[in-house]
């Protein structure tokens, strides 16, 4: 840790690690049903700096934010570095998946661009056609496309002069990479963070978890993703130890990935988000977990969604034979803004629970009950990290008493400068130093217990959806009446977490009529990269109004509830 | 070319009524059949066809009609 607060630059501290632990790996490369790719500090650190060079070759500068559009692939971590290596800002996205229409990406890309203010897009030949559109429009800053895969020519002295004296210029308020908070479509955050943010944390996150140096982090996060970026691939890599990585694309098919990478590879740490946990506990024959073994894990993770109680049981349950331990199960809350962790619960500690009075908590009132029954047992997500301070505020920001829930304000060493670009919703967000974060809930005995979410916001595997963006996609579906669309998220207990369903008024009675049109709702939401789950048609004028006129979430959300009961 | 039986437990797994799928289908063209649900499907056939896959083996199917060998080659052993 030192060492790490000593050098003060990524590059340098990753330099560092090249020459201190050179056939150390630093990224195992993990595909399925093939042999891992090991890759160490010094093979990553020398194949970055062909990157840069190559990258430098073509035009990119320092400043440039290089927006990396690429599956899994053993290249992808030196290509990485090697943006940060001649101070461009790496910026990674999330790889178009088949669903997806093509016209729905480019908009994507195009509204991140216009945001953000992307440069280039370091992509592979296969998505040439897709983003030659957006090449040829005016309406986005994006300048050119490189295939870093192709590349050929890597030697070249003078711009390895250059790029060597740049290095030695860099400081620790330089910025290092930008990545992408939660947002709706086209209006994604860019959250720009630099060398001290990254370095306060890799410091104060890896004291909460008691990071050493023989620690092995196992993932299969996608990298546009802040717990992908920061705590699996940012974190190992400063900190000197190996990260092994996971194609996201394959483990969603196969999730004994995971158990397998940790069982060979003696993994330590693993973050996932809590329908993982379900999945791990549900979706896998113990045919399929034979010779698997968690014995060597010391901390499964759980962040990215509200934590649930079940989850963890069920987890336990069919893990404590393949050598868990239940005090290995931690939870975190995090966020790209804070550039990761806030809270963490202490290891070795475990989770801590709570239960708490229904009724009263459905009020914002939170009451400790010692019977289980009738209550509602919370998740603890940890203690808040040293670096971090946090606040639990009303309405109008002022500070509430313990017993009630409010939203949850962050101070941190590790703190964003603001969005890029954004200065509307920068001010929105932070005031006096202090991150207002959006997010619901309460702190009891300096544990911190989140909730939920101020706005409406359906957060299905992790991933946030914001339901004005799917109301607009099925309104102008022929045979919804338009605006006439509610979207909100519904517990799936099966799969620990939500689902999105919508609630659509339709004139249209005939029961065939209705199953196409059921159909249709479905199709467009594939094109969007959504799956609507779940979809009641009701006649006109079903839907409660909000005093302002339009359908609310809240109001109707409940009485479809009271319905289902 | 895929079963009637197989057709209709895919169906029936994602709720839908009447879907054409063929040989030639992939998951991403099918209605509702997302990562989450994937395993949900896998399940079901398994349960269906009283049968075991390989989720290593599952990921190499291109297509609804490579799903249905393995299923098909599982039945003979």
């Amino acid at each position: 840790m030192q060492k790490i607060n000593e050098l003060n630059v990524l590059w340098h501290i990753w330099e560092f690690n090249a020459g201190e632990f050179p056939n150390k790996d630093a990224i195992v490369f993990w595909k399925a049903g093939e042999t891992p790719i090991r890759i160490t500090y010094k093979t990553l650190l020398e194949k970055a700096n062909k990157y840069s060079i190559a990258l430098k070759k073509q035009g990119v500068k320092a400043g440039d934010v290089c927006a990396i559009l690429m599956r899994h692939h053993p290249d992808f971590y030196p290509i990485y570095l090697g943006v940060v290596g001649i101070g461009a800002l790496p910026a990674v996205l999330a790889y178009p998946n088949p669903r997806l229409h093509p016209d729905k990406f480019r908009q994507g890309i195009e509204g991140m661009s216009q945001r953000s203010g992307l440069d280039w897009i370091l992509t592979e030949r296969s998505l040439e056609n897709i983003l030659q559109p957006i090449l040829n429009s005016k309406e986005n800053s994006i300048r050119g496309t490189y295939y870093p895969l192709e590349f050929e020519s890597y030697e070249d002295e003078k711009l390895q002069k250059e790029i060597t004296l740049y290095r030695q210029s860099i400081i620790n308020t330089n910025p290092v990479l930008l990545q992408h908070s939660s947002g709706t479509t086209g209006l994604q955050k860019p959250v720009v963070l630099s060398n001290q943010a990254i370095i306060n944390h890799v410091v104060h996150y890896g004291n909460s978890i008691n990071l050493t140096e023989s620690d092995k982090v196992v993932s299969w996060l996608p990298l546009y993703h802040d717990m992908g970026l920061i705590a699996a691939f940012h974190i190992p890599l400063a900190f000197g130890i190996t990260s092994i990585q996971i194609d996201p694309f394959e483990w969603v098919l196969a999730p004994r990935l995971l158990l397998d990478a940790i069982t060979i590879e003696k993994a330590t740490i693993t973050l996932l988000p809590n329908f993982a946990f379900n999945i791990l506990a549900d979706k896998i024959s113990d045919k399929e977990l034979k010779g698997v073994s968690l014995n060597s894990m010391r901390l499964f993770i759980n962040c990215s969604e509200p934590v649930r109680f079940q989850s963890f049981e069920k987890f336990k349950n069919k893990f404590i034979q393949y050598e868990l331990n239940p005090d290995s199960l931690t939870a975190s809350y995090a966020m790209a803004e804070t550039t990761f962790a806030v809270s963490q619960s202490l290891f070795p500690n475990g989770c801590k629970t709570l239960n708490v009075d229904k009724d009263k908590f459905t009020k914002g009132i939170i009451e400790i009950v010692d019977d289980p029954a009738g209550s509602k047992t919370l998740v603890s997500s940890g203690k808040i990290i040293s670096g971090c301070q946090v606040r639990i505020v009303d309405e109008k920001r002022n500070d509430l008493s313990e017993n009630l829930i409010g939203e949850i304000a962050i101070k941190s060493v590790s703190m964003f400068d603001g969005y890029r670009n954004y200065p509307e919703k920068t001010s929105e967000v932070l005031e006096d130093g202090w991150y207002f974060s959006g997010d619901l809930g309460f702190v009891v005995n300096d544990e911190l217990y989140v909730i939920g979410r101020k706005k409406d916001l359906i957060i299905v595997a992790g991933k946030n959806i914001y339901p004005e963006d799917v109301e607009d996609i099925i309104s102008n579906i022929p045979g919804v009446i338009p605006g006439r669309v509610v979207a909100l998220g519904e517990e799936d207990e099966s799969l620990g977490t939500e689902i999105v369903s919508i609630i659509a008024e339709t004139k249209i009675e005939d029961e065939k009529e209705k199953a196409k049109l059921r159909l249709d709702i479905v199709r467009k939401g594939m094109q969007n990269d959504l799956n609507i789950s779940r979809i009641y048609l009701v006649p006109p004028r079903w839907l409660i109004k909000s005093s302002a006129g339009k359908p609310s979430r809240k109001a109707n959300k409940e009485r479809i509830s009271n319905i289902n009961q | 070319m895929i079963s009637d039986e197989f057709r209709s437990v895919i169906l029936k797994e994602l709720n839908l009524d009447d879907f054409e799928i063929n040989d030639e289908t992939t998951a991403d063209q099918v209605p509702g059949w997302d990562s989450l649900n994937h395993l949900n499907v896998i399940l079901a056939i398994e349960n269906a066809f009283k049968i075991e896959l390989s989720s290593y083996d599952i990921i190499k199917c291109n297509n609804i009609g490579e799903l249905y060998n393995l299923v098909q080659s599982k039945l003979e052993e």
